[in-house]
């Protein structure tokens, strides 16, 4: 027994339990930013890649001609590799003047033309990239995607000189700027990507120009970035970034509480109460909605009092008291804290009110109401949401409602033939900061639209907003649309606007926050 | 004679090269020592009872049906997978028709079923796994090749601790039968049994992370990170082994053999771990083929708990997500080592109990 007790302590000094200041790949713990970046990140060809992960590692090894300003309430676009850009009159025609002082990793000069080849790529159908939507707006671009049009100089993108390009738009486009900051337009080099194929995104091979670059990617396990020392703006404050793969979330809070990690990205909702009062905890609320919409073609949702009777009943402080966040409850169909935020659309929580609209309806009394089913994906905030709901409503109304849970994608499915439930459930982040983000999901031609409802003023409404410039104008086009949506036919009932809530090692300065939840490290700066 | 004591002399080689490879994996050096270590050992053992038993015509038989399971397998998990709702694609943010259509054109979805199906057996047929529909661009051979040795080195380990406790404990269990170590080493062994992984996993982070501060919560970097992981998957196998070996040591050691063996004097060391336990392991190798190829194929919430880059979460994963050639290529791999370790058991069944005849 002793000799046991003797080997096992021998063993525990010899395999290092000891904490080291080394860190996995040999890179100092002091000048390491050990962040966790959750899931292996499915691609990080950025004209490929559609998830968060992807986007946080691509959103510090790259660059796109656009940056968002997160000090700008409005989130307005600043200069990133393009040093100033000017649009015509009606926002239609936009010309982009490139820095003429950046170079990719390996030493390239960056100039127009692989701005243009990254569009092309993302638009070309071989490519099969999830995100080519994104460049609808210029002209042809859809045509080009589609295989209609073979010829990409068709297609709106000229360039003008090395360093300038110019965008025609198929309609006009106040926020077209913003969109540039989304990774899926960023430039590429056509010639690494054709040299290497699929695994030109191997850290060996991958050629970016952002503040940071690749230096490993053990899949499913870890990515270390390191400091590029050759990056056009400021350079990065902290030389290393090690992204660890950690899903499970109380895992990733084990590790943070013994330090193999300095920032907490997603809290496990179960200890949200404990966590909120640790003076690490920082929370943001985020471009994002948590919204409940109902299926028109359903009874009793085919009556709009029916539906405006349920908007009115759901508190929906209650719902976040039961979740115990800091989501930030709202009847706006824009999050808190963008253009089109509306305080007074919607239909505020009032049961005397609820009462009115049911009394309205065809339906007279709860009685004769028939039973709704309300459909969530399997999930613990969903099913707890949803039982609050149900309990709301029986309470206020006196109506019934079975819950319904699926699997993620036969969820989807669902929604796709838009059968098989009568209230449903829909987070939306937005992937640039704008309100059409949003107003557009509920346009009769959009794809998320799950609602059956479809309403050709509103969809003229958001069409006008898209090309308006006057920020005064374009809020008032949006406020009427929402009123439409919420009030008059009250087919969906926002609940809340997300809010991100983290955990920061008090060594770690200067990590911002922002609204739009991208994690960009270059900021950061470590003290002792 | 002579042929007897070279069989001997290679195991006893075969199992230095074991330990040693084990041991310089744990420390982290010579992994691929031990991988080829590991293959010439299973290989070498096969050969061994194959020649000994003369059993070649049986092994090819077997593995003509291994191909037919395999086969059938592939074919109903293709079909099972095409059936049912939902598509690789199908996101919160739906996406527009023309985009579905590339997708579906790069992917060959837009192709009828059956020439679908041609065209994956086809490729299989020359050892293309295909390409992962979410970790775009990485083909599914990679993506095995990347987290099976990691799920393999921690089942190895969890499976030479489970044999390592369980056995013992069973046999200790059985000869005081009735007494307080038997009570005391089947309350242990039930509590393995009956407690679940997720919550082991937990209490060992508690006590062993947080209490008194002596290993890491997480990751698989070293010796000191594949103790806890090790010791919660294991658990479980030991208790069932302890529980499997002691009813069956129970058995045996009332038959007649045993009488006589106490009866010429021999100790009883010898009765038990000779002759008794020898005869007792054929419940254990029954449940060996099954158990071996789960805890190999990765176990999925010890990995999650322990943030370990293995192939468990990929079983699970890859299903939700409705990666179609990942799903295949997984089932397909769990089939190929559960048809494996069931004939490897079967094996050394005719090993174990020389009344068995295979061929």
């Amino acid at each position: 027994m002793k000799s046991l007790i003797v080997l096992v302590s021998l063993f525990l000094v010899f395999s290092g339990c000891t904490k080291s200041s080394k860190l996995k790949y040999g890179v100092d713990r002091s000048e390491t930013l050990i962040n966790n970046l959750q899931t292996e990140p499915p691609s990080l060809d950025w004209h490929k890649g559609t998830d968060t992960t992807s986007s946080e590692v691509v959103g510090n090894i790259m660059e796109g001609l656009t940056a968002l300003d997160f000090d700008d309430p409005n989130l307005k676009p600043v200069p990133a590799l393009a040093l100033n850009w000017q649009g015509d009159k009606a926002s239609r025609v936009w010309t982009f003047t490139l820095r003429e002082d950046v170079k990719w990793t390996d030493g390239v000069l960056f100039e127009a033309q692989q701005v243009a080849d990254g569009w092309e790529r993302l638009l070309n159908p071989k490519t099969a990239a999830q995100y080519s939507y994104f460049l609808y707006p210029i002209k042809n671009a859809k045509a080009y995607n589609e295989g209609k049009i073979k010829d990409f100089s068709q297609v709106g993108i000229k360039i003008l000189a090395k360093n300038k390009i110019q965008v025609t738009l198929e309609e006009p486009m106040s926020f077209f700027p913003s969109i540039l900051n989304h990774h899926s337009t960023f430039p590429i080099r056509k010639d690494i990507v054709e040299k290497f194929g699929d695994r030109w995104t191997n850290p060996e091979n991958i050629v970016t120009l952002g503040a940071y670059k690749l230096s490993k990617w053990d899949h499913d396990d870890a990515i270390l970035l390191e400091r590029n020392e050759n990056y056009f703006g400021e350079k990065a404050k902290t030389k290393y970034v090690l992204e660890r793969m950690i899903q499970e979330q109380s895992s990733a809070l084990n590790a943070f509480d013994v330090g193999d990690l300095d920032i907490l990205q997603e809290l496990p909702s179960t200890e949200l109460g404990i966590l909120k009062k640790r003076k690490e905890y920082v929370k943001t609320p985020l471009l994002g909605i948590y919204f409940y919409g109902f299926n028109i073609k359903q009874k009793p949702l085919d009556d709009a009092n029916i539906r405006r009777a349920i908007a009115a009943a759901i508190d929906k402080k209650e719902i976040i008291k039961v979740l115990n966040g800091e989501q930030i409850p709202g009847s706006s169909f824009v999050p808190n804290g963008m253009l089109g935020y509306e305080i007074d659309v919607g239909i505020p929580y009032n049961v005397e009110k609820a009462k009115e609209y049911l009394a309205k309806s065809s339906y007279k009394t709860s009685d004769k109401v028939p039973k709704i089913t309300l459909l969530f994906n399997t999930n613990e905030n969903h099913q707890k949401m949803a039982e609050n709901v149900q309990a709301q409503l029986k309470k206020n109304l006196g109506l019934n409602i079975e819950l319904k849970n699926e699997e993620w994608k036969v969820l989807l499915d669902r929604y796709k033939v838009k059968k098989g439930y009568g209230i449903y459930r829909l987070g939306w982040i937005a992937d640039y900061s704008d309100p059409d983000n949003f107003m557009q999901i509920m346009t009769s031609y959009s794809e998320n639209n799950h609602t059956n409802w479809q309403n050709p003023q509103y969809d003229e409404l958001v069409k006008k907003a898209l090309s308006e410039q006057e920020v005064q104008k374009r809020k008032d086009y949006y406020k009427e649309a929402q009123k439409i949506l919420l009030e008059e036919a009250a087919a969906v009932v926002p609940i809340y606007t997300y809010v991100h809530s983290i955990l920061v090692n008090p060594r770690v300065r200067g990590y911002k926050t922002n609204p739009m939840d991208q994690k960009i490290f270059k900021t950061v700066e470590l003290v002792k | 004679m002579e042929k007897e004591k070279l069989f001997d002399a290679y195991k006893i080689f075969m199992g230095l090269m074991a330990l040693m490879g084990l041991i310089m994996s744990f420390f982290g050096f010579g992994i691929p020592f031990f991988w080829t270590t590991f293959g010439i050992l299973v290989l070498g053992s096969f050969i061994v009872v194959v020649i000994k038993q003369n059993m070649l015509s049986y092994l090819l038989k077997r593995c003509f049906e291994a191909g037919i399971t395999l086969f059938i397998i592939a074919t109903l998990v293709f079909l099972l997978l095409r059936l049912m709702p939902g598509g690789p694609f199908d996101a919160e943010k739906a996406l527009p028709p023309e985009v579905m259509a590339n997708l579906a054109a790069k992917y060959n979805l837009d192709a009828p079923l059956y020439q679908q199906f041609f065209q994956y057996m086809n490729q299989l047929v020359h050892g293309d796994l295909g390409e992962s529909y979410k970790y775009i661009g990485r083909p599914v051979s990679t993506i095995i090749g990347d987290t099976f040795p990691v799920s393999f080195q921690l089942g190895v380990y969890a499976l030479i601790l489970s044999y390592l406790v369980g056995i013992p404990l069973g046999v200790i269990a059985a000869n005081k039968h009735n007494s307080w170590l038997d009570s005391s080493s089947m309350f242990v062994a039930m509590s393995g049994v009956s407690l679940p992984s997720f919550l082991t996993g937990a209490i060992f982070i508690f006590l062993f992370c947080f209490q008194w501060k002596l290993l890491p919560p997480g990751s698989w970097e070293g010796p000191s990170f594949y103790i806890l992981p090790v010791l919660t998957l294991g658990l479980r196998p030991a208790a069932i082994i302890a529980r499997l070996t002691r009813s069956s040591v129970l058995d045996v050691i009332r038959s007649d053999f045993v009488r006589t063996a106490y009866a010429k004097g021999l100790s009883q060391r010898v009765i038990l771990f000779k002759h008794v336990l020898k005869n007792s392991l054929i419940p254990v190798l029954t449940y060996s083929g099954p158990l071996i190829a789960d805890i190999l194929s990765g176990a999925f919430i010890i990995e999650m708990i322990f943030s370990i880059p293995g192939m468990g979460k990929h079983l699970i994963l890859s299903v939700t997500n409705r990666d179609y050639p990942l799903v295949l290529g997984l089932a397909l791999l769990f089939s190929v080592i559960l048809v494996l370790c069931n004939l490897v058991v079967d094996l050394f069944y005719a090993v174990v109990d020389p009344r068995i005849q295979l061929a």
